[in-house]
């Protein structure tokens, strides 16, 4: 018996996008990549199992990649993660009745990119600034340091969490800092929620072509001026994952 | 795509990387992102099994805490303010940056755990895969 199959959509493109034959989707074996065109917009789709459960990391990397690499040479929106439905016809008629909007939104993205910036603390000089910062932090330091955790576990919980405040303020200052220096550089920016208990900033912003040197240098300097003490990263061009979202069309 | 990736560490303070270079970086860049389709939208829409992936969510918890306080023991430093060794404090702050920092880098990557740290190596060997492109006109942005 043949298995059921269904087109996993990755994302909606303008109708003169190509795919390159090596393209690969998600799926194991990953499937092939192809477009549904219909008018003025198409969508990136490949066929998958409805039998095997998707989510595996090379699934998600291979949409990220597919999304990513369509976003360096032409305007995408993401469509999100995990999208199937019964075939062509199916899609077809989605780009059919919803076309104006995604040309519109699709327009709007042109020459467009997503930079993520994240910046980690080092924690050695995170908490060592902590602590001069703050002397019931200091004086707990003294109790705990280089005795055993059993004896000292209220004091370390207590100073535990004085760190853990500090850098929920730190955090929120410097995600001011960077949205405040970025914001006129950029389309739109936003915060994004921190992934690790040291994570100093974390944001996604959207930037024009023309602007994306600017961009890059005043994120250098941003992360020049916490050498040390903030491992930045910046990622990107990358889709624009962060900013489809007023381009929801239920719920 | 092409990216330049300058050398994060040696050179500049900012490291810069194109797609995600690690599990965790994936599934925070596009999990519950991107323009919904659901069956309201197209009657067409399947369910199809995910599996269960979670980005996560940092809640500041006890283990949180006593973690913070075993970084205060791998400090050796005394601190500016106490003691008054202000010359021992300088000399020892210089050694902070390389060292102890990338201890505590360590430290934070243990604590993702173990099941994102083997998925994490699983993805590695993927990324070896040639990458799907995808062009339109001729050629990649030009990139500085």
């Amino acid at each position: 018996m043949a298995e059921e199959r269904g087109l996993f959509i990755y994302g909606i493109v303008p109708s003169d996008v190509e795919p390159t034959p090596d393209a690969s989707g998600v799926g194991d074996p990953p499937g092939e990549v192809t477009v549904v065109r219909q008018g003025r917009v198409a969508a990136l789709v490949s066929e998958v199992s409805l039998e095997a459960a998707l989510g595996r990391p090379a699934d998600l990397t291979a949409y990220e990649e597919l999304l990513d690499g369509t976003a360096a040479v032409a305007p995408v929106l993401p469509v999100r993660f995990g999208t199937v439905v019964t075939g062509p016809d199916a899609v077809a008629d989605l780009l059919d009745a919803h076309g104006d909007r995604f040309a519109e939104a699709l327009d709007e993205l042109e020459g467009r990119f997503e930079y993520i910036v994240h910046g980690r603390y080092e924690e050695s000089a995170l908490v060592q600034g902590v602590l001069e910062d703050n002397p019931a932090a200091a004086d707990l330091a003294d109790q705990v340091r280089g005795r055993p955790e059993e004896e000292t576990r209220e004091q370390r919980i207590r100073l535990g969490e004085i760190i853990s405040q500090a850098v929920e303020l730190r955090r929120e200052a410097e995600n001011r800092e960077l949205l405040d220096l970025l914001g006129p550089l950029a389309v739109s920016g936003l915060a994004r929620p921190p992934s690790n208990e040291l994570d100093a900033v974390h944001a996604a912003f959207l930037v024009d072509e023309d602007s994306e040197d600017e961009f890059v240098d005043a994120v250098e300097e941003f992360a020049e001026q916490r050498r040390g003490l903030v491992r930045m990263r910046l990622r990107g061009p990358l889709a624009p994952y962060d900013f489809v979202s007023a381009h929801q069309l239920a719920g | 795509m092409t990216v330049a990736t300058t050398g994060g560490q040696a050179g500049g303070a900012l490291e810069r990387s194109g797609s995600s270079s690690s599990l965790a970086d994936v599934v925070e860049t596009v999990l519950d992102k991107g323009v919904v389709i659901d069956a309201q939208v197209s009657v067409a829409v399947v369910g199809i099994q995910l599996l269960e992936i979670n980005a996560r969510v940092v809640v500041a918890s006890v283990e949180t805490y006593l973690r913070f306080a075993q970084a205060v023991d791998r400090l050796d430093i005394t601190p500016r303010n106490q003691k008054g060794l202000p010359d021992l404090v300088e000399g020892a702050s210089g050694a902070v940056g390389a060292g102890k920092a990338a201890s505590g880098l360590g430290k934070t990557v243990g604590a993702i755990g173990g099941a994102v740290r083997d998925a994490v190596e699983e993805l590695g060997s993927d990324r070896d895969r040639e990458r799907p492109r995808r062009r339109r006109r001729d050629e990649e942005r030009s990139d500085g």
